[in-house]
């Protein structure tokens, strides 16, 4: 049975999901979606908690794992991760808008 | 204003969270993705609640064999995050629709697999297990959390991509009626 997962996971702020679907979804990523601002407090700590498991379990069975944070849950997602004596993760690298429609046609 | 939210299934987003040989891409579910976005729904991620559990190495299993109180309070624990966002957002009077799987004994909404007489050594050979009408184990402790939070439940469909018989148009139409 063939099985073509990526085995790369981006983590992804939920206010940069619509902006990076496309991207990530072209270079094989899956994604874990943060949660969404304006949770009650203990409500979000519980949501990156369980989004930090889902994370050690993927690094624990060598998955490639990636951050593409928006500075709302990246420490508490790092804190977590910690608990679980997992390293803070990579950054994603979001990549530039293409600038080839600048170039003059010749 | 209000908004079109639809809450999906761990793995529609990320099909690396998938059993192993369980994965249909490298990265995401795009045909529920793109009508998603096509339709301008705002997706909401559901956490995975076997991957938590049993693992990425866990093996293929049934309704009975995660049907146990101990698995149901992890779904439960899971469920009322996944409650507090719904309800955000059933105050701001959005459109909330739910999106499962309807191969998986979790996140089944319409179907759940079954076979009463899995157990022991994992060698089922062909697997015969049979999809019964049925919520999965973490789409019932939703229903009910959203039931003690006086939310009515959202609607919704599962998709079936790994049924034998899976039909794409079939289940594109019943996603556009879920999504109209």
């Amino acid at each position: 049975m063939t099985d073509p997962r990526g085995r790369r996971v981006a983590v992804v702020a939920d206010s940069l999901l619509e902006t990076l679907l496309d991207e990530l979804a072209g270079g094989g990523f899956g994604i874990i979606q943060l949660p969404p601002a304006g949770l009650e407090r203990a409500t979000a700590a519980a949501w990156v908690e369980q989004a930090a498991e889902h994370v050690a379990e993927f690094r624990r069975n060598g998955y490639e794992v990636v951050l593409a944070d928006d500075g709302l849950y990246g420490a508490g997602l790092a804190e977590a991760l910690g608990a679980l004596g997992v390293p803070p993760l990579p950054q994603y690298a979001i990549q530039p808008p293409s600038t080839s429609r600048l170039t003059p046609e010749t | 204003m209000s908004k079109r939210v639809a809450f999906i299934a761990h793995c529609l987003l990320n099909q690396n969270a998938k059993v192993e040989g369980g994965a249909k891409r490298p990265g995401m579910w795009e045909p529920v993705i793109d009508l998603l976005r096509e339709r301008g729904y705002t997706i909401r991620q559901m956490p995975c609640p076997e991957l938590a559990f049993g693992g990425a190495r866990r093996f293929w299993g049934v309704r009975e064999q995660f049907d146990t109180p101990l698995y149901r309070r992890h779904c439960r624990r899971l469920a009322r995050l996944v409650a507090a966002v719904i309800e955000q957002h059933a105050s701001a009077g959005d459109d909330v629709v739910l999106i499962g799987v309807d191969s998986s004994p979790t996140m089944g909404v319409d179907f759940t697999p079954s076979a009463p007489h899995w157990s022991g050594r994992p060698d089922i050979g062909e697997d015969d297990s049979m999809l019964v009408r049925g919520d999965g184990i973490f789409v019932e402790e939703l229903k009910a959390e959203l039931a003690e939070r006086g939310l009515p439940v959202p609607r919704s469909t599962g998709i079936r991509h790994w049924f034998a018989d899976y039909d794409p148009d079939e289940e594109l139409r019943r996603l556009e009626a879920l999504l109209e």
